[in-house]
């Protein structure tokens, strides 16, 4: 980080693709399409190059990348709801519709895993256990405290196990009946 | 299902790899190659938080110096000695808070709500400690000139904060806002303490503490129309630049 603050290319590219992957698994999780999530990356990239100058050596990066992501996000979502407000409300309807039709499927990728949680607890819970952020990184990156984080991961492995459970006993039926 | 069992679920999803295309990565790195130059980086947060007490305590005295230095005068050391210091010390907490709020991935001790509603909280309590006269002459007339002349002075002191700081990115913005106008609010309540010299406790603790939270609030509207407008503005710019 500290040798693409000081403008080396090697080092630019090795970011980019170091961290990328990352980044654009959390957009994924975050219930972004494969081209949505291509477009919040490579906008959070244009925005980490805008304000590279603000991340300090010593400090942790991964938090410091995943702020500007979450803000890249955010920001993107906002205008999407302004702009298609109407869109958004047909896009929801069917993202719910999807997530119904999809709760007797096995939980095979991660969007399918944290799709049933809140968004805020989605976010926390990829950061934490995804991209293995310690409490006080994932505090950092979304701009809470350590217990409101911890708080956040109860309420959704509460939610998790409820939802994995009532799968679990769908499948159970499903299978006895056949 | 366990807490166990979620865990292995997570850690399975994680584990399976995520590519994303070598060939979208290299557009990505190829179009900040054009503006890769070296950066200054930012100092430490202590000597911004320096820098924005010092720029709030100037706008204080200056204000104070002004309209006259007729509280500070009339205030028995007691007073003094405990008003002073503990906006100081709101000042240099909000100052930190500030900083930490434009500069993404900072540890935030306290969330802006919090900060705005302890410091006001605390202003309440140290002025109904020190003030024993409970009279209330003239309080909607006399304390709306307070409550005007602390938000006069606010907006200077937030203005020069923003340029302390204009080098800084707020990942929340309306955040950013709020703790920039508790700041220039504590200013505002600078002033007051050293010019006012009507010392009736529910004049002190209303009015001039009431100028915190409503430049907070001021701070956070203003910072949210500012992120609302730069959208569409951004986006019709957008528009109007061909997309290569």
């Amino acid at each position: 980080m500290a040798r693409y603050q000081e403008g080396d290319f090697a080092a630019a590219t090795a970011l980019v693709e170091g961290i990328s992957p990352q980044l654009h698994r959390f957009f994924v999780a975050q219930l972004a399409s494969r081209s949505d999530a291509d477009d919040l990356l490579q906008e959070t990239w244009l925005r980490i190059h805008r304000v590279r100058h603000t991340y300090r050596s010593g400090e942790p990066v991964l938090p410091w990348f995943y702020a500007i992501a979450r803000h890249v996000r955010v920001d993107h979502y906002r205008k999407a709801m302004r702009t298609r407000a109407h869109e958004q409300r047909l896009a929801e309807i069917s993202t719910a519709a999807a997530t119904v039709s999809g709760e007797a499927r096995p939980a095979d990728d991660l969007r399918d895993l944290l799709a049933p949680l809140p968004e805020s607890q989605r976010e926390v819970i990829e950061m934490l256990k995804v991209a293995g952020m310690s409490l006080e990184e994932v505090a950092r990156a979304t701009s809470t405290s350590v217990g409101s984080v911890k708080q956040k991961v109860h309420r959704a492995y509460r939610k998790l196990r409820e939802t994995m459970s009532a799968m679990g006993n769908r499948k159970g039926q499903s299978g006895g009946q056949a | 299902m366990t807490d166990r069992e979620i865990d292995e679920a997570l850690k399975r999803v994680s584990q399976t790899p995520h590519a994303v295309e070598p060939e979208f990565l290299g557009r990505i790195a190829g179009s900040i190659k054009a503006s890769l130059q070296p950066v200054r980086r930012l100092p430490p947060t202590w000597t911004f938080a320096c820098g924005l007490a010092l720029t709030c305590t100037a706008v204080a005295v200056a204000g104070a110096a002004r309209a006259g230095f007729y509280g500070i005068e009339k205030m028995s050391l007691l007073q003094r000695a405990l008003i002073f210091p503990v906006i100081g010390i709101l000042f240099w907490v909000a100052a930190t808070e500030f900083v930490n709020t434009m500069i993404p991935g900072s540890r935030s001790r306290l969330s802006p709500g919090a900060l705005l509603g302890i410091g006001s909280v605390v202003l309440v309590g140290v002025s109904g400690l020190l003030f024993r006269d409970y009279r209330t002459d003239r309080f909607f007339s006399v304390g709306m000139v307070c409550l005007l002349t602390g938000l006069l002075h606010a907006i200077p002191a937030g203005l020069l904060s923003w340029l302390v700081l204009r080098r800084g990115f707020a990942v929340n913005p309306i955040s950013a806002g709020l703790v920039a106008g508790n700041l220039a609010g504590l200013a505002g309540v600078g002033v007051l303490e050293l010019h006012c010299p009507n010392f009736q406790a529910f004049h002190v603790m209303v009015w001039h503490t009431a100028v915190v939270p409503v430049s907070g609030v001021a701070g956070a509207l203003l910072a949210w129309v500012l992120h609302w407008r730069r959208g569409p503005i951004a986006e019709a710019s957008a528009r109007r630049t061909p997309r290569r």
